[in-house]
C-alpha cells in the first residue's frame, strides 16, 4: 500500500503515453483508454480512502513517500497524504473520471484533447500530494500548461483571451509565491530546507527581512507572498477577474475541473502553507481575509444575478462559495475549519453538478444565454418537456444554494457556526449572501425552467443514458454527505484539529 | 621563459584547434570553388574541429585554476565550462546556417570561417586576465561579427544593420580603451593582478577608479547588449540572416558574461569601499536591462527582433547571477548559459524554417505552425515555455538558480524585479504561442528544407531543455564545483 499515492500520481501519466501511442483516427479507443485509465485512478483514490487512518492527525505514515531529487540542493520527491488533502484527492479522481464521460462528445483533437485531460490530473494530484516545496510548485505551474491548451483550443468564441488571462494571472501570482519559497528555504539549514511540514510552526516570528531599503517581518511580508499566489487562484474578491472569462469560455469538463478542483488548490494552499508555516500573520490578518471572503460572497452573488449567460452566473456563484471557504478558515476555530474543508468538498460536487448540466444543455442549444442580449428569451420552459433534467438540475441546484438535507447546507452552517463568535458582524452580512444566492439561483431556476417551451426548446431531447451515468453518482454524492457528512469529516476530523490547535497558539 | 611557455602551450590546446580549424576552413574554401559535395567537406571539417575542441575542453576541465602565457591568459574551470557553452552554440548555428536560405550558397563556407573565428574572439575573452588579451578578445570579436552582420549582401537591411554594429562597436571600443588607459595610469599595469590589489588598496570611494571601470565596462556591456548599450541589437539581430543572430545571441553574449563576472568578481569578490557602489551599480543596470528587454519586446511584430529585446532581458537576470556570483551565483550563471543555449538555438532554428518558406520573419507567418509542423510547433512552444521559465524545462531551473542565489543573498528588491520582468516576458512568449497553436495557418505549405535531419536535429536540441529541467542534479553539481583563477 504504500506505494499508492505514487500509483494515483502516474497512472495518468502511464495514460497519457497509451493514448500517444494510438492513431488519432481510433477516436473510440482514446475515449475508452482515457476512460479507463481515470476509473483505475479513481479506484485507487477509494483503495487510499479505505486504508486510511482516520486517527492520525498529519501526515498518514504508511504513505509517505521521499526520495532524493536534486541532491545539492535538498530537493525532494517527497508525498504526503492527510485529512486535509484525502477529500481533495477523492474530489478528484471522482470528477476527472466523470469528465471524461461527459467529453466524449468531443470532435476536435480527440487524442491531444484527453492526453491533457489526463496531464491535467496528474497534476492536480501532484499538487495535493506534494510535501516538498519545489515539486509542490512544479506541479503548481505545470498545470497551467494544460490549462491554457484546454481553454485555447477547445473553448468558445473568446477562448484566447481567456486562456492567456488565466495564465498570466496565476503565473503572475505563483512567482511571487516563489520568491517566498526561496526566502523559507533560505531560512532553514539543512535536508529539510524544501520540506513544507518542516517549515510549519510558526518559526519566523521575530525575523526581519530588507526590500526596497526598508525593513519588514519576515512572517508577514511572505504571508502575503504566498497569499498573493493562493488568493489569485482560489480566487478572492480583487484578483477574481480571471475566473469568468476562463469558465465561460472552457469546454465542460474543463470548466468543472476549474471548479470543482482548481480552485480548491488556491484554499488547500493556505491550509497546507500558508497557516501553518506564518500562524501568526495569519492570525492577525484573519480579519482582512475574512472581509475580503465576505466580499466575495456578496460580490459574487450580486455578479451572478446580473448574468443572462448561465455558464457565467454559475462562475460568479463559485466566487461566492470560494468566499464561504476563506471566512471559514478565517475563523480558525474547529467548526469552521471543519467547515472550510466541507465546503471544499462539496462545493466541488455542486459545482461540478452545475457545469455538466449547462454543459449538456449547450450540446443541444449551442448557446447559454437565458435571456439573450438583444432581449428575447433564451431558454424557457425546459420543466415541462426535458423532466429527467429538471428534477436532476434542482438537485444541484439546491445543494450549491445550501438547502437542508443536501450537502451545501451542512459545510455553510459549520462556517457559520464557526466564525460567529469571532465575526460577528461578518457573520451577519455574509448570511446576507445565502439569501441572495438563494435569489439568483432561483430566479434562474424560473426563467429557464418555467413558462411555455419555445420551438427551439422543443426540439432538444432529454438527457441520454450517458449523461444520466455521470450525474447519478454527483447526485448521490450530495444527498448521502447532505444526510450523512461524517464520511468526510471523520477523514479530515485529526487533521484538521491539529491546525486549528497550532492556530490557537497564536491567538 | 621558452620552455615555460611551451610547456603553458599544453593548456591552450582547445583554443589551437579551433585556430587550426578556421585555418582549414580557410584552406578549403580557396581550394574548391561553389560546389555542392565539396561545400559538405568544409562543414565535415568544421564539426570535426568543433568537436575535437569540445573534447580538449572536457580534458581541460580537471586542470588546476592557474594563469598562462606570463599570467596573460587564465585556465580555470570556470572559463572552461563557459567555453564548451560556446562551442556547443557555434556548433548548434552551423546546421542551422546549412539549412538557411539567408546565408547564399556561395557564402555557406565564409559562415563557417567567421563563426570560428568570432569563437576563437570569444574564448580569448572569456580567459583574459589582462586589459591587453582583453582588447584582443573584444576586437576580434567585434571585427569579425560585423562582417557576419553583413553577410546577407543583397538586403539592405543587412548592410544598415553590419555599419550601425560598426559605428556603436567603434566607439564602445574607444571609450573602453579609455577607461582601461586611466586604469593603467592609475594602478601602472596592464594585468588585472596589480590592479586588484590597487583597488584593494583604496582607501576611500574614489571616483576615478570606478568612472574609469564604469568606461571601461561600456566595451563589454555593448557585447552583452545590457541597458543603455543595448540600443544596437535589435537593429543588428533583424538586420542580420538568421543563423547570424542565433549566433550573436549565444557566442559573444556568453563571452561578454564571462567577462563581466570575472571582473565583478576579482575586482569586488572580497569587500573593499568600491565595493558596494559597483554592485549597486551592475545591480541597477540588471534590473533595467531586464525591464527594457521586456517591455520593448511586448509590441515586436518581427520574430528575430523579439528575440533580441528578449535576449536583453535574459541578460538583465544572469547580471544578476553576477552579483551573487561568489556564492551559488557562478553555478547559476553556468547553467543559465547552457539553458539559454539550447533554448535559442531551437527558436532560432524554427524561425529560420519559418523565413525559408515565406521570406519573412513576421510574426503572422508563425500561425498554425502546430498545425502544419508539429515538431517544429511543439519544440518552439517547448523553447518559447522554458525562455519564460516554467516547469518542467530547464528554463525554470535557470530562473530559479539566479533568483535563488539572488535571494540568499538578500537581493529581494532584485528578486521581485526579476519575477515581475517573468510575468511580463510571458506576455509575448505567449502571443507567439497562442498564435502558433489556436490560430489556423494562412497556408498548408510545407517547408521544402525540412528534411528528417532537421526533425532529429530540433528534437536533439529539444530533449536537453526537458531533461535539464527535471534531472539537473549532475550537472548542477558539476557546476558548483568550477573554479575562479584569482590573482
Amino acid at each position: 500500500m504504500s506505494g499508492l499515492l505514487n500509483w494515483i500520481l502516474w497512472t495518468p501519466v502511464v495514460g497519457i503515453l497509451a493514448i500517444l501511442c494510438i492513431p488519432s483516427k481510433n477516436k473510440n479507443a482514446i475515449r475508452y483508454a482515457a476512460l479507463a485509465t481515470t476509473a483505475v485512478t479513481f479506484v485507487f483514490t477509494l483503495l487510499l480512502y479505505i486504508n486510511f487512518d482516520t486517527s492520525v492527525a498529519g501526515m498518514q505514515p504508511d504513505f509517505l513517500v521521499k526520495v532524493p531529487w536534486i541532491g545539492d540542493f535538498n530537493i525532494f520527491y517527497s508525498l504526503g497524504v492527510d485529512g486535509i488533502s484525502m477529500p481533495m484527492t477523492i474530489l478528484t479522481g471522482l470528477l476527472f473520471f466523470l469528465c471524461i464521460l461527459s467529453s466524449w462528445t468531443v470532435d476536435k483533437s480527440v487524442k491531444a484533447y484527453f492526453a491533457l485531460l489526463l496531464m491535467l490530473e496528474s497534476t492536480v494530484f501532484g499538487v495535493f500530494f506534494a510535501l516538498d516545496f519545489f515539486l509542490f510548485y512544479v506541479y503548481w505551474e505545470v498545470m497551467l500548461l494544460p490549462m491554457f491548451f484546454l481553454i485555447g483550443i477547445w473553448g468558445g468564441e473568446n477562448r484566447e483571451y481567456a486562456a492567456v488571462k488565466f495564465f498570466l494571472y496565476t503565473f503572475f501570482g505563483s512567482i511571487i509565491m516563489l520568491i517566498g519559497i526561496i526566502a523559507l528555504y533560505y531560512s532553514v539549514d539543512g535536508v529539510d530546507a524544501f520540506n513544507i511540514l518542516a517549515h510549519q510552526g510558526g518559526k519566523y516570528i521575530g525575523k526581519t527581512v530588507s526590500i526596497f531599503g526598508t525593513e519588514w517581518a519576515f512572517n508577514k511580508i511572505f504571508f502575503w507572498a504566498m497569499f498573493l499566489g493562493f488568493a489569485i487562484k482560489v480566487p478572492v474578491f480583487p484578483f477574481h477577474t480571471w475566473l469568468p472569462h476562463a469558465h465561460v469560455q472552457a469546454p465542460t469538463a474543463v470548466s468543472v475541473i476549474l471548479a470543482g478542483v482548481l480552485l480548491k488548490m488556491g484554499t488547500y494552499g493556505f491550509l497546507r502553507i500558508a497557516f501553518p508555516i506564518f500562524p501568526q500573520a495569519a492570525v492577525d490578518y484573519s480579519t482582512i481575509i475574512a472581509v475580503l471572503g465576505v466580499i466575495s460572497v456578496l460580490y459574487g452573488a450580486f455578479c451572478a444575478m446580473a448574468q443572462n449567460d448561465v455558464k457565467k452566473l454559475v462562475a460568479y456563484s463559485s466566487v461566492s462559495h470560494m468566499g464561504f471557504v476563506m471566512m471559514g478558515m478565517a475563523a480558525m476555530t474547529t467548526q469552521g475549519m471543519n467547515g472550510a474543508v466541507l465546503q471544499m468538498f462539496n462545493h466541488g460536487t455542486s459545482t461540478a453538478m452545475m457545469f455538466l448540466m449547462i454543459g449538456v444543455i449547450y450540446e443541444r442549444s449551442h448557446h447559454r444565454w437565458i435571456v439573450r442580449p438583444d432581449g428575447t428569451k433564451g431558454y424557457g420552459g425546459l420543466a415541462k418537456h426535458m423532466p429527467t433534467y429538471t428534477v436532476i438540475f434542482i438537485i444541484g441546484m439546491f445543494a450549491s444554494l445550501g438547502l437542508p438535507g443536501l450537502s451545501g447546507f451542512i459545510s455553510e452552517a459549520l462556517i457559520f457556526l464557526g466564525i460567529y463568535e469571532r465575526f460577528t458582524t461578518i457573520t451577519v452580512i455574509a448570511v446576507m449572501g445565502l439569501l441572495i444566492g438563494a435569489a439568483y439561483l432561483l430566479w434562474m431556476y424560473k426563467r429557464m425552467f418555467f413558462g411555455e417551451p419555445s420551438e427551439e426548446v422543443l426540439s432538444y431531447s432529454d438527457m441520454n443514458i450517458r449523461e444520466i451515468a455521470y450525474m447519478l453518482p454527483l447526485c448521490a454524492a450530495v444527498i448521502i454527505f447532505g444526510i450523512y457528512p461524517s464520511p468526510i469529516l471523520d477523514i479530515m476530523r485529526a487533521s484538521v484539529g491539529k491546525l486549528v490547535e497550532l492556530m490557537a497558539q497564536f491567538q | 621563459m621558452t620552455t615555460n611557455l611551451l610547456a603553458n602551450l599544453s593548456f591552450y590546446i582547445p583554443e589551437m584547434i579551433v585556430i587550426v580549424t578556421m585555418m582549414s576552413l580557410l584552406f578549403m574554401e580557396t581550394a574548391y570553388a561553389n560546389n555542392e559535395r565539396r561545400r559538405t567537406f568544409v562543414y565535415v571539417t568544421g564539426v570535426i574541429g568543433m568537436l575535437l575542441c569540445l573534447f580538449s575542453l572536457f580534458k581541460n576541465l580537471g586542470v588546476e585554476a592557474q594563469g598562462i602565457f606570463a599570467n596573460a591568459v587564465v585556465v580555470d574551470s570556470f572559463s572552461t565550462m563557459m567555453k564548451i557553452t560556446m562551442v556547443i552554440g557555434t556548433l548548434g548555428t552551423f546546421y542551422i546556417s546549412h539549412k538557411s536560405i539567408d546565408i547564399y550558397d556561395e557564402l555557406k563556407s565564409e559562415y563557417l570561417i567567421m563563426a570560428v573565428g568570432v569563437l576563437i574572439g570569444g574564448m580569448l575573452l572569456a580567459s583574459s586576465n589582462n586589459m591587453l588579451t582583453l582588447y584582443l578578445g573584444v576586437e576580434t570579436l567585434s571585427i569579425l561579427s560585423y562582417v557576419m552582420t553583413s553577410l546577407k549582401r543583397r538586403d539592405n537591411l543587412s548592410s544598415e544593420a553590419a555599419i550601425k554594429y560598426a559605428l556603436y562597436g567603434g566607439v564602445t571600443a574607444g571609450i573602453m580603451l579609455f577607461g582601461m588607459s586611466h586604469l593603467y595610469g592609475m594602478f601602472g599595469s596592464i594585468q588585472f593582478g596589480p590592479i586588484i590589489e590597487g583597488i584593494k588598496g583604496l582607501e576611500s570611494f574614489n571616483v576615478a577608479a570606478v568612472i574609469s571601470l564604469l568606461l571601461f565596462f561600456v566595451g563589454i556591456g555593448y557585447k552583452i547588449a545590457c541597458f543603455p548599450f543595448h540600443m544596437w541589437s535589435p537593429d543588428v539581430y533583424q538586420g542580420s540572416p538568421v543563423p547570424v543572430t542565433a549566433f550573436f545571441s549565444i557566442v559573444p553574449k556568453i563571452a561578454g558574461i564571462a567577462v563581466v563576472a570575472r571582473v565583478t568578481y576579482s575586482f569586488f569578490g572580497t569587500e573593499t569601499v568600491n565595493t558596494h557602489i559597483w554592485n549597486s551599480l551592475i545591480a541597477l543596470i540588471a534590473a533595467l536591462t531586464m525591464t527594457v528587454g521586456n517591455l520593448s519586446a511586448l509590441n515586436q511584430k518581427s520574430v528575430k527582433r523579439m528575440l533580441a529585446f528578449s535576449s536583453i532581458g535574459h541578460v538583465g537576470l544572469i547580471l544578476m547571477g553576477v552579483l551573487t556570483f561568489g556564492n551559488n551565483g557562478m553555478s547559476a550563471i553556468l547553467f543559465y548559459t547552457l539553458i539559454y543555449t539550447f533554448m535559442t538555438l531551437v527558436a532560432f532554428f524554427v524561425t529560420t524554417m519559418v523565413v525559408n518558406r515565406t521570406g519573412s520573419d513576421d510574426a503572422v507567418y508563425f500561425r498554425g505552425l502546430m498545425k502544419t509542423h508539429p515538431i517544429l510547433g511543439m519544440s518552439f512552444l517547448i523553447a518559447l515555455f522554458s525562455l519564460a521559465g516554467l516547469p518542467p524545462f530547464g528554463g525554470f531551473v535557470a530562473k530559479f538558480n539566479i533568483i535563488s542565489s539572488a535571494v540568499g543573498n538578500g537581493l529581494y528588491t532584485l528578486s521581485i524585479v526579476a519575477a515581475i520582468n517573468s510575468v511580463i516576458s510571458l506576455v509575448y512568449y505567449l502571443k507567439l504561442a497562442r498564435s502558433m497553436v489556436f490560430d489556423t495557418a494562412d497556408s498548408e505549405e510545407t517547408i521544402e528544407s525540412y528534411s528528417l535531419a532537421s526533425r532529429v536535429y530540433v528534437i536533439g536540441m529539444v530533449i536537453p531543455i526537458i531533461f535539464l529541467g527535471l534531472f539537473w542534479n549532475n550537472i548542477y553539481h558539476l557546476y558548483s564545483s568550477a573554479k575562479l583563477y584569482l590573482n
